[in-house]
């Protein structure tokens, strides 16, 4: 006999009489039915200032984009701000492809092991936590979000979430199925030093948001 | 070959081992009160918290009355996304079958986020003696693995370790930097750390992580960090490992929701930590980055045989540390004094579970049974209650040593004979009055100088015992 099934005899053992398939098919029909946060219920523009708020509270920071050839703009200023090369590096997100980067040098492919600035695009957001969702692949490679000293994450604003709940209705309606879905709210940090809270251990050091109106 | 050594029989020596420690004090006098501050503010800026609570206890019960249907749930949506899914019965098992997916991907090195199951099978040293090298990547993990330790708490592991302490641990490690940089702040070690790992990122062949959740519906393992490192750990290497015990599994995504809404807010009183990665499966055709195999390692190690026991409420633990931070015998003594991978509340309870009374039944002993590890805890483990189950199993198996045998042999002598009772209550309680009638403090007293020898006895008040009070009150 296998391990697999020495371990599932000892559980099903355990298990109390009655019909536990039915039990089961019911809970995974109906997914949800937990309590409902107020603060993953916000709407409209309150639910754009909360999630700027959040943001903010994670140690992000964020611009609002009127149009997407506005994005190199945008994105030039804030690399200035910031003292960084002009260079940015992204996926084959046809987002990014279209657009004109004029006096920005730009790049293609997955992170490496120095990058100074890295962009993706997010696939959601939510207003709950100021919590962006990205899901990798070809467009938007996982490890940009990792390997960017500061990273750039373009969302547009019709993507914003309330919460969780709307959320995950949201991803399943769009079908993706990426290797990872990526949450991430703010940039890396760890205490392990001293017990102090410092950003950029790992992960970028900073994180921007260009909100797409 | 051993398994993570076990001290747990030593725990007295090592408590106090650990009082007499001025680094160790030291450490803890810094972290105490932070985690407990952050909680007691993220609970109250979410007013649904508590019923948060219920509903993950409930998601958990469910989960614990079905689990072998979610696990084959699980297991069919990995190998549908093109995964694999192994089964450990034991601590063994699972590091065989590891070490045998690390010689398939020819490693040489192998990275790992922070996760408490390969703690648990002791993975490092038995890679270390197969000829691998496990790269811890988890900045605290980092450390001690630089020290030759292993955590002393489940979510903070380095939280004994001084700043010098970690200072010299690096200046020891990173010979190759110079020898007269500057490490006197902590940003610039935070900094040395992240430039000494990131070239190790890219060397390993093999990425083991833990998983904080493994979800039913999708075969999704899920994995909560702060720094990253867990997703440059499997994102790199050509082979990403995930070790996680059955109890992990959740039924939906929205049930994942409820449990990482109490997580954070439990653990550092985050509302969301900074990461939360949902994997599934191998890298897709076209992607540039991502793991080519994908393996789950499922342990249970004891676990299947707590269901239907007073125990299996344990098995709803989601590793928050809560407990261990609100509990005054842990900010005492600090983790590494329990002696095996779990330490504080929990550990006290899983630990006998997991290796046995014999070995383990010291740790529930270690308990002013407070309560506040229930209080707090997200998923309302009645903690308390279980530390007293192992008591009595320990008394009944005769582990207890023979003194504290004697004591309560004498106490439950008396206790059943209630005249008797009631009149060497009246003795002990007047006599105690006398000898503290001018302070109202017993300073120093035979046979009871571990109270004493650290701080005064409050002396009984005058006027009798409770029962000769209850009767005056009464007439």
């Amino acid at each position: 006999m296998s391990a697999r099934a020495r371990i599932l005899d000892r559980i099903r053992a355990a298990a109390a009489p009655g019909d536990r398939q039915a039990t089961v098919a019911a809970w995974m029909a109906a997914p949800g039915g937990g309590p409902l946060p107020h603060q993953a219920t916000s709407h409209g523009a309150q639910r754009l200032t909360q999630f700027m708020q959040k943001l903010d509270a994670a140690a992000a920071t964020v611009g609002r984009v009127s149009a997407l050839a506005e994005l190199p703009k945008a994105l030039a200023h804030e690399l200035r701000k910031r003292k960084l090369p002009a260079r940015i590096r992204f996926g084959d997100d046809p987002v990014f492809a279209g657009l004109d980067w004029g006096t920005i040098g730009t790049s293609r492919g997955p992170g490496r092991i120095e990058e100074p600035a890295t962009l993706s695009r997010a696939e959601f957001g939510l207003a709950e936590t100021g919590t962006l969702v990205l899901a990798s692949g070809p467009d938007n490679p996982v490890t940009l979000t990792f390997l960017g000293e500061t990273h750039f994450v373009l969302l547009r604003e019709a993507d914003l979430c309330g919460g969780f709940e709307d959320f995950w209705t949201a991803w399943r309606e769009r079908g993706l199925d990426p290797r990872t879905l990526n949450m991430v709210t703010g940039p890396s940090r760890s205490a392990d030093v001293g017990q102090v809270l410092q950003l950029g251990a790992h992960g970028p050091v900073a994180l921007h948001v260009f909100l797409l109106s | 070959m051993s398994l993570h050594e076990a001290t747990t029989p030593a725990f007295r020596a090592n408590a106090r081992a650990a009082l007499d420690n001025a680094n160790l004090q030291a450490a803890l006098r810094g972290s105490r009160g932070n985690f407990i501050t952050k909680r007691a503010r993220a609970r109250e800026d979410l007013p649904e918290f508590d019923a948060l609570r219920d509903r993950a206890r409930d998601i958990k019960d469910h989960v614990l009355a079905h689990l072998d249907l979610y696990l084959e749930a699980y297991e069919a949506q990995v190998i549908a996304s093109g995964g694999h899914v192994h089964w450990a019965e034991t601590a063994e098992e699972a590091r065989a079958i590891v070490l045998d997916l690390c010689r398939m991907a020819g490693a040489k090195a192998v990275n790992k986020g922070k996760t408490m199951i390969s703690e648990e099978c002791g993975i490092n040293d038995f890679l270390a003696e197969n000829g691998i090298a496990p790269v811890e990547t988890d900045l605290g993990e980092y450390i001690i693995q630089l020290r030759g330790e292993v955590p002393s708490h489940i979510i903070a592991p380095a939280v004994h370790v001084t700043v010098p302490e970690i200072e010299a641990a690096f200046r020891k490690a990173h010979t190759h930097l110079d020898p007269d940089r500057d490490l006197s702040d902590l940003a610039a070690l935070q900094a040395e750390a992240r430039g000494v790992l990131r070239e190790k990122y890219f060397q390993a062949e093999v990425g083991i992580t833990g998983a904080n959740m493994l979800i039913a519906e999708t075969g999704h393992s899920v994995i909560v960090t702060n720094e990253g490192n867990g997703d440059l750990t499997q994102s790199l290497p050509r082979m990403h490992i995930v070790m996680a015990s059955l109890e992990k599994i959740v039924p939906t995504l929205e049930d994942a929701a409820t449990i990482l809404r109490i997580l954070g807010r439990s653990a550092t009183g985050q509302e969301m930590s900074v990461y939360t990665t949902f994997s599934r499966g191998p890298r897709r055709p076209g992607d540039p980055d991502g793991p080519e195999e994908y393996h789950v390692v499922l342990l249970d190690n004891g676990r299947s045989n707590m269901l239907a026991t007073p125990f299996q409420d344990m098995l709803r633990c989601i590793r928050c540390g809560a407990c261990m931070n609100h509990c005054p015998v842990y900010q005492a003594v600090g983790g590494h004094a329990y002696g095996w991978v779990y330490p504080g509340p929990m550990g006290a309870v899983l630990t006998p579970s997991l290796i046995g009374v014999e070995q383990g039944g010291q740790l529930p002993n270690a308990s002013s049974f407070c309560g506040r590890c229930e209080e707090v805890c997200p998923v309302r483990i009645p903690l308390p209650g279980m530390m007293r189950s192992w008591r009595e199993r320990e008394f009944e198996k005769r582990l207890t040593p023979a003194a504290m045998r004697r004591g309560l042999g004498l106490w439950a002598f008396a206790a059943r004979r209630p005249r008797l009772y009631r009149i060497a209550a009246r003795l002990g309680a007047g006599l105690l009055s006398r000898l503290g009638s001018k302070t109202g403090r017993i300073a120093s007293l035979p046979f009871a100088r571990g109270w004493t020898g650290e701080r005064d006895l409050p002396a009984p008040q005058r006027g009798g015992t409770f029962m000769d009070r209850w009767k005056a009150a009464r007439r």
